[in-house]
């Protein structure tokens, strides 16, 4: 993707979005994996792994540790490529383009993919300059728009009551919970296609789990969804469809329902039911 | 708070009951407090020495603000009689003998401590002749002279030889004759001598007289030795000064007989030029004194240059002769001291300082020093006018004889008058000099010099020399610490890291010696090309970076990311190699063929050899390793989910740097810095070696400097111990560690602040 087509897909997004209203209820794929395979120098870490996931719908990825699927995760909007000695075949397709062509801009598929890390990571900054900082980056830096935008985002992540009278206290101050909150305004405040979350509630107390869980429930509203989790029941309760990875490989996908009652493969069955992991 | 001591204690008071049967358990207990004590005694004991230094630096500084104290210790009546009129007064160098001489003739001398006699000289005068005027040739020479009314003059020395008989010190005195025991012929036409002043020198000496026909003659003697034998003749030359001397009451003479000062008692002051002693020519007048007021005394300051003249109304005024851009002469005024209301009396100058103790007329003794204009002691000390009165070489004491004939011995407590807060600080009117200025020059092989002690310029070159280092240090350094914490891949960091750090291990002593003996003059003869090394190598890199970023992909991938950096090595060289290819040519289209030459006649720089640039470049060379390190582990250390957390919301690695990186890690960058600028402040060795050590105050990058710790490690060994430059260095030295203390505590309170605002979790 070249500098002229990143300019023009703002325009696409938002005509995708209107566009997306008409047709309902049939899943469209949003983001498609053909046949990847990831290395870390020799070791491979991701075995030809092929899934589509569907707009505005929750996907899972669950699996025990060190089965690929925060590496999956991350080449969805290639994270992977700030670790050293790292090589991906395969394609995937966001929209139908391939985000690992020649030529892709990075920085703007990243801003159409956002994400938020296990940790809570707020900058050093104030609650209000976190939310700002995607657009600041951008070059917005009017103050009606951005306070616009960042009451925006800080109510669609559900930590406006709680921020609106210290938007200029240092974010370091939240709590892990608004920490993390914070992330997602921060997220959405550039408007993304895909969040993709990486399990972002595993450092967090029961109450702001459910907070978090809650707050996916009504982004998935808007943006297709992508989550890591090691916590199969927060996999059933938030997600519309999953995908069980073992040991950088997909196993199986389908929709959570199914897949949770119903498995397909033994695998699957003796991971959900607690047998290993 | 109390809750959790409270549960802490409870804790581990369970904790030693579970171990008090486990030795290994109690062990570990007593290990833990003992190395908590000896990190607390560490700890306290720094902070103990930085207190003990800077307190042993006041100790040593205090007497310099101690205020000067006169006492009394003596009083007795006068040796050899009141029928005589004293007219002078001197004590010798050990304070045990004192002479009077009169206006008969006669020297008296007596001891110092209770005025008892040793020995009275008279003048062996012929027949009618009388004296008619006295004058002294110098208090530091111990010459009098005696004008006589045949138109002759007598010229005596007093002379003290010490002997040790027993062991135990003797002082002898005598009369000497410098100039013969026959009296001297002033004036050939044989009148009486009215005033008279001279100067008594080893191969050259000159008495001046005014006639009681008014007239103004000057007699000459130069000595000439002969080459055959030990015969000594002088060789005699007489002028007669083309003016009226009527008005004439005071007559000085210098002691290199190149001025001749006359002053009318209404403040008429002429100053002849008697350089030529057949021709003496009049160099220029003035009147010293506003009307209505008179001169009531005129001496000359030690050194001949300043006279010192006090009125009628009780002022003292110093006055030189300055010589200004067309080698025109003038006298100025260059300060004044209100001794009190009534009028000055006499002028004792102190014959190792720039002092002087004045007596008015109510008998008040006021001492002064006029470098520091600084009043030291202001204090009625006798209720009657003064008749004489007599400063000791060492100013340590002082004669003064009352009206009613009693000699008043005092002690002086002075030791640090040359120092003041405007004497350090601000400018200050140095003799032979046209106008004020910030001067440090402490010594001087002469007796008579003036210490100019202004630590102005050595602050001023401390701050200009770690100016030049940190702009040069500064850039290098943090770029250098951010390429490396943050886009360098671990691999290449592993060496160049500790490859720079070790640059910081180098002795300055070293890069003293290379900046002054090598860099020095290599900068000197190539500075084109090092001024073209400025632009040349950042263009040159940028412009391969350019190239670089359009080459086609297939060789851009060759290289792994992180890697680049060494693909900017030969850049570099070969950049550098161009700025040295092309200087000539710039210089000669440009520069006329040389840049110095230029500067110097087109834009009127001049340039020193050892000057700014070099000392920059090699004080900032020895602090980049410190910025550097600092920098880079304050990079380095910010957490890389804040960095992956920039990226994710679609910033570039450029944006991510400003906004995310340098902010988090300012604290660590800012405290680099500081230390780097305390560092290039506290620097000896390089600034010694490189510097040049002129301690003048110019903003050009091509002039020398002298930094405060340089000064102290070039005087520390050649002052003398508790002397005024001693205690004045450790002045510098204090003032040296106030300024580290006062940037490094303003640095840690900023960092404090920033890292407060700017930690990351």
């Amino acid at each position: 993707m070249t500098t002229t087509a990143r300019k023009t897909h703002a325009i696409d997004i938002s005509a995708l979005s209107r566009g997306e209203k008409a047709i309902q209820d049939k899943p469209e794929t949003c983001i498609k994996v053909e046949d990847l395979n990831l290395f870390y120098g020799s070791k491979q870490a991701l075995h030809s792994v092929s899934m589509e996931m569907p707009r505005k719908k929750v996907t899972a990825y669950i699996g025990p540790s060190g089965c690929g699927k925060s590496t999956l995760l991350r080449c969805i909007n290639r994270m992977n490529d700030l670790v050293d000695g790292v090589r991906i075949d395969g394609k995937i397709l966001l929209d139908g383009d391939d985000i690992y062509d020649k030529g892709v801009n990075v920085a703007a598929l990243r801003r159409r993919v956002g994400m938020v890390f296990q940790k809570p990571n707020p900058f050093p900054k104030t609650i209000y300059e976190n939310v700002a900082y995607g657009l600041r980056i951008q070059g917005i830096n009017d103050r009606h728009i951005l306070g616009e935008i960042v009451e925006k985002s800080l109510r669609g992540a559900a930590l406006w009551d709680e921020a609106k009278d210290r938007l200029n206290d240092n974010a370091l101050g939240l709590s892990g919970g608004q920490q993390q909150r914070l992330v997602i305004a921060r997220a959405i405040a550039i408007e993304p296609e895909v969040i993709l979350l990486d399990e972002p509630a595993s450092a967090l107390d029961p109450i702001s789990t459910l907070k978090i869980e809650e707050l996916i429930d009504e982004l998935k509203e808007k943006y297709t969804i992508v989550i890591v989790t090691h916590n199969m029941q927060q996999a059933a309760r938030v997600s519309d469809y999953t995908a069980f990875m073992y040991m950088g490989e997909l196993i199986e996908f389908g929709e959570t329902s199914e897949l949770f009652t119903n498995p397909v493969k033994k695998q699957t069955e003796d991971y959900i039911t607690g047998r290993y992991g | 708070m109390s809750d959790t001591q409270n549960s802490q204690a409870g804790s581990g008071s369970t904790l030693l009951q579970l171990s008090s049967s486990d030795r290994h358990q109690r062990w570990r207990l007593i290990k833990d407090k003992l190395a908590g004590y000896l990190v607390v005694i560490g700890g306290l004991s720094i902070i103990v020495a930085i207190v003990l230094i800077f307190f042993y630096l006041l100790y040593v500084v205090f007497p310099l603000v101690l205020p000067a104290r006169i006492e009394p210790a003596a009083r007795y009546d006068l040796p050899g009689g009141v029928a005589d009129k004293t007219l002078f007064l001197a004590m010798e160098e050990q304070n045990e003998v004192a002479a009077r001489v009169t206006d008969a003739g006669r020297t008296v001398f007596f001891q110092v401590a209770d005025g008892q006699l040793i020995e009275q000289l008279d003048l062996a005068l012929s027949g009618q002749v009388t004296i008619t005027s006295f004058a002294h040739g110098g208090f530091d020479k111990g010459v009098i002279a005696f004008g006589l009314s045949d138109g002759r003059a007598i010229v005596l020395r007093h002379d003290y030889k010490l002997s040790y008989p027993g062991g135990k010190r003797v002082i002898t005195p005598s009369v000497q004759y410098p100039l013969g025991k026959e009296p001297l012929v002033v004036d050939t036409q044989g009148r009486a001598l009215t005033r008279i002043a001279l100067k008594v020198g080893d191969s050259s000496s000159s008495v001046l007289a005014k006639t009681a026909d008014n007239r103004l003659v000057l007699a000459s003697l130069t000595k000439k030795e002969s080459l055959f034998d030990d015969e000594v003749s002088w060789e005699h030359t007489d002028a007669t000064l083309d003016m009226l001397a009527e008005d004439i009451e005071f007559m000085l003479l210098d002691k290199e007989l190149r001025n001749l000062y006359l002053l009318g008692r209404k403040g008429e002051l002429t100053v002849f030029d008697v350089t030529n002693k057949s021709q003496p020519v009049i160099k220029h007048r003035l009147n010293v004194l506003p009307h209505g007021k008179q001169v009531t005394s005129a001496e000359f300051l030690n050194g001949d240059v300043s006279l010192l003249i006090g009125d009628s109304g009780g002022e003292l005024s110093q006055w030189i002769i300055v010589r200004d851009a067309q080698n025109k002469y003038s006298v100025q005024r260059l300060r004044a001291f209100d001794v009190s209301d009534a009028a000055i009396m006499t002028i004792n100058p102190e014959q190792r300082r720039k002092g002087l103790l004045v007596v008015d007329a109510k008998g008040t003794v006021g001492i002064y020093n006029t470098t520091a204009e600084r009043e030291l002691i202001n204090q009625p000390v006798i209720a009657t006018a003064p008749v004489a009165a007599a400063l000791s070489p060492r100013a340590n004491a002082f004669l003064l004889q009352d009206a009613s004939g009693a000699i008043h011995r005092w002690g002086i407590e002075n030791e640090h008058p040359e120092i003041s807060w405007k004497s350090l600080w601000s400018k200050v009117w140095y003799e032979n000099y046209s106008e004020p200025a910030y001067i440090w020059q402490s010594s001087a092989a002469s007796s008579d010099f003036e210490p100019k002690m202004s630590l102005t310029p050595l602050v001023f070159g401390t701050i200009k020399a770690s100016f030049y280092a940190m702009l040069i240090a500064i850039p290098l350094a943090l770029f250098g610490a951010i390429y490396t914490g943050y886009f360098m891949t671990p691999r290449v960091r592993e060496y160049v890291k500790p490859g720079i750090e070790i640059m910081g291990a180098l002795p300055t002593v070293i890069l003293g010696f290379l900046a002054g003996l090598w860099l020095a003059p290599f900068v000197e003869t190539h500075l084109t090309a090092i001024f073209a090394l400025f632009l040349v190598v950042p263009l040159g890199v940028m412009l391969f970076a350019y190239l670089w970023y359009q080459a086609p992909e297939t060789w851009r991938h060759r290289i792994p990311d992180g890697w680049d950096a060494i693909l900017a090595v030969p850049v570099i060289v070969v950049s550098a190699w161009l700025a040295f290819a092309i200087a000539p040519t710039i210089e000669s289209l440009f520069f006329a063929g040389d840049l110095r030459t230029w500067m110097r006649d087109e834009l009127g720089i001049g340039y020193d050899q050892r000057n700014t640039l070099v000392v920059g470049l090699a004080l900032g060379f020895a602090v980049i390793p410190m910025i550097f390190s600092i920098a880079e582990d304050a990079i380095f250390s910010v957490p890389k989910h804040l960095t992956t957390g920039s990226l994710a919301l679609g910033a570039t690695p450029w944006q991510t740097l400003i906004k995310v990186v340098i902010l988090t890690a300012s604290p660590g960058i800012f405290s680099a810095v500081m230390i780097g600028f305390g560092r290039a402040v506290g620097e000896t060795m390089i600034v010694l070696m490189a510097t040049g050590n002129t301690p003048v105050m110019d903003f050009s990058i091509f002039q020398g400097l002298r930094t405060l710790a340089a000064n102290i490690a070039v005087e520390m060994p050649e002052s003398e111990f508790n002397s005024t430059h001693y205690r004045v260095l450790f002045l510098a030295a204090l003032v040296l560690f106030l300024f580290t203390f006062v940037v490094n505590s303003l640095a840690e309170v900023v960092r404090q602040n920033l890292r407060q605002k700017y930690s990351s979790l």
